[in-house]
């Protein structure tokens, strides 16, 4: 248990000195939300002075453990084995900043790992994928409908009503089995099972209603 | 969660350790169980598995907190120490204690002696606080319960009160200042340290983001406590939910196919997970008084 200005840039992203470039993005990302400006997690603990500073080590850090070159001269001076590397700037981006609040790299990288920890539902495997499977799966990789709309580029109603199994409010079956597959896609599902699986519930609810009209 | 454990096919009791205010009764489905832990507060019985009642639900008994003295509804000192030992003897796999809000020296002592503690918030500023303020003295209580020297143990107690007159406003202040104290000291503060590992479940998600606050919330204990919190789960905010008290049913037998119901299961799976590793050999001393 170490004070902050003590603590290297692995423990500052609480993360262990071999972990992968993943491992250092997803504990950036989590710093970030734990320091943001208006963070819950920081609420009543922490002064606003000692979230300006979280922050700057937190992005000292990241700009030194994801760049390969500036992370290999790091270890280098951790190990003691060349002296230690000149002093990153701890002062906040603010062009840094704005870009990150757009969070391109959402775009770029269109199946995040999923979050730490949280499994599969059980017995989901066994069962035709429906709206709330497709819910599931979305939060557990940490995705708003805004962010896979984004990604996917299709409308966030159809999305929303994708999840809540609104099937008169969608398009066309041709339509729906696209859009599965691409959500599917984008949060960790195989695209071609989950728009069958989709598919059967949607034709077969469709096609009940259109008898019950008749 | 003692439900989704009991259909998991474990043999479990669940305790209403929210004496003030108990109700689990009702969710459960126990409308009125003749038996309660109160009796065995007020020296009414002494064997607590003959106040162990059983539920509708397969696998699953309850140990009510109902009819308890409104004046003191806790156990005092000793009876919450002999309580403690009692709630380890039951015959089941697991005893599952559902604690009130608060600080209250007996939920933090009950939160302590598990081999579990599980903090459930939610992914609002009210809540946020009070599980802070939860885990603050939970964490200062063990540390007083770890360290034997009489003056190690009264820096705890002056830290406890936030505007104490030597400036000790983290758990860093604070082992700094023991460790100046008495060394040996300080190593058991940090021994005691890692041993704490809170459990964290973010209830009424809305957002994939509010489901990130655990994440959150754990890095923050690692950097103000020195802590290592585990993230548990997050349960989603679900109109099941509701009906599911309406029904007096547990969520995951009313309606085991809901969003909730799933996240409680995952949740229960991690926990059976853990169990057996986790089990602990040496129990915290016993509880000293308040």
């Amino acid at each position: 248990m170490k004070p902050l200005p003590e603590q290297d840039h692995y423990e500052v992203l609480e993360i262990a000195p071999g972990a992968s470039a993943e491992e250092v993005e997803r504990a950036y990302q989590v710093a970030c939300t734990a320091y943001a400006e208006d963070s819950l997690a920081t609420y009543s603990l922490f002064g606003d002075e000692d979230v300006r500073e979280l922050r700057r080590r937190v992005e000292a850090a990241y700009r030194v453990l994801s760049d390969a070159v500036s992370r290999r001269d790091y270890d280098r001076a951790l190990r003691g084995d060349q002296p230690e590397p000149p002093e990153i700037s701890l002062e906040l981006d603010p062009r840094l900043e704005a870009r990150r609040a757009l969070e391109p790299r959402l775009e770029a990288a269109p199946a995040p790992p999923p979050l730490e920890g949280f499994d599969e539902d059980s017995a989901a495997d066994d069962t035709p994928c429906d709206g709330a499977r497709l819910r599931r799966a979305r939060m557990r990789r940490g995705l708003d409908l805004e962010q896979i709309a984004a990604i996917t580029k299709i409308n966030p109603s159809y999305l929303r009503w994708i999840e809540e199994e609104r099937f008169d409010d969608l398009p066309a079956a041709v339509y729906v089995r696209g859009f599965v597959a691409a959500v599917a896609r984008c949060v960790g599902l195989d695209p071609a099972a989950a728009a069958a699986g989709y598919l059967q519930r949607f034709e077969a609810v469709r096609a009940a209603r259109k008898r019950a009209r008749r | 969660m003692a439900a989704a454990l009991a259909r998991a096919g474990r043999q479990v009791v669940v305790v209403d350790g929210d004496l003030e205010g108990a109700n689990l009764h009702t969710c459960v489905g126990v409308p009125s169980p003749r038996v309660s832990l109160a009796d065995f507060v007020a020296l009414r019985e002494e064997d607590l598995a003959k106040l162990v009642v059983d539920t509708p639900i397969p696998n699953l008994r309850l140990l009510a907190g109902t009819q308890g003295n409104l004046g003191s509804a806790q156990p005092g000192h000793f009876r919450r120490v002999r309580l403690l030992q009692e709630l380890r003897r039951l015959p089941c796999d697991f005893v599952l204690i559902d604690l009130g809000a608060g600080t209250h020296p007996a939920v933090i002592d009950y939160f302590l002696a598990g081999d579990e503690g599980v903090l459930v918030l939610t992914p609002e500023p009210t809540s946020v606080e009070n599980a802070y303020s939860f885990l603050r003295a939970a964490f200062y209580r063990r540390l007083r319960l770890t360290l034997f020297a009489g003056s190690a143990r009264r820096l705890v107690a002056q830290a406890m009160d936030q505007r104490n007159e030597r400036g000790i406003r983290t758990p860093l202040d604070l082992l700094r200042e023991i460790q100046a104290l008495d060394p040996e000291e300080g190593q058991r503060f940090v021994a005691s340290l890692r041993e704490f590992r809170p459990r964290i479940v973010v209830n009424e998600v809305r957002t994939a983001d509010e489901i990130k606050l655990g994440f959150a919330v754990k890095s923050v204990c690692q950097k103000y406590f020195g802590i290592e919190a585990d993230y548990l789960g997050y349960v989603n905010h679900d109109d099941a939910a509701r009906r599911s008290v309406l029904a007096r049913r547990p969520l995951v037998e009313s309606e085991p196919e809901s969003d909730a119901a799933v996240y409680i299961a995952r949740i229960a799976r991690k926990l059976l997970a853990a169990a057996p590793a986790r089990r602990s050999t040496a129990p915290l001393r016993r509880p000293e008084p308040r």
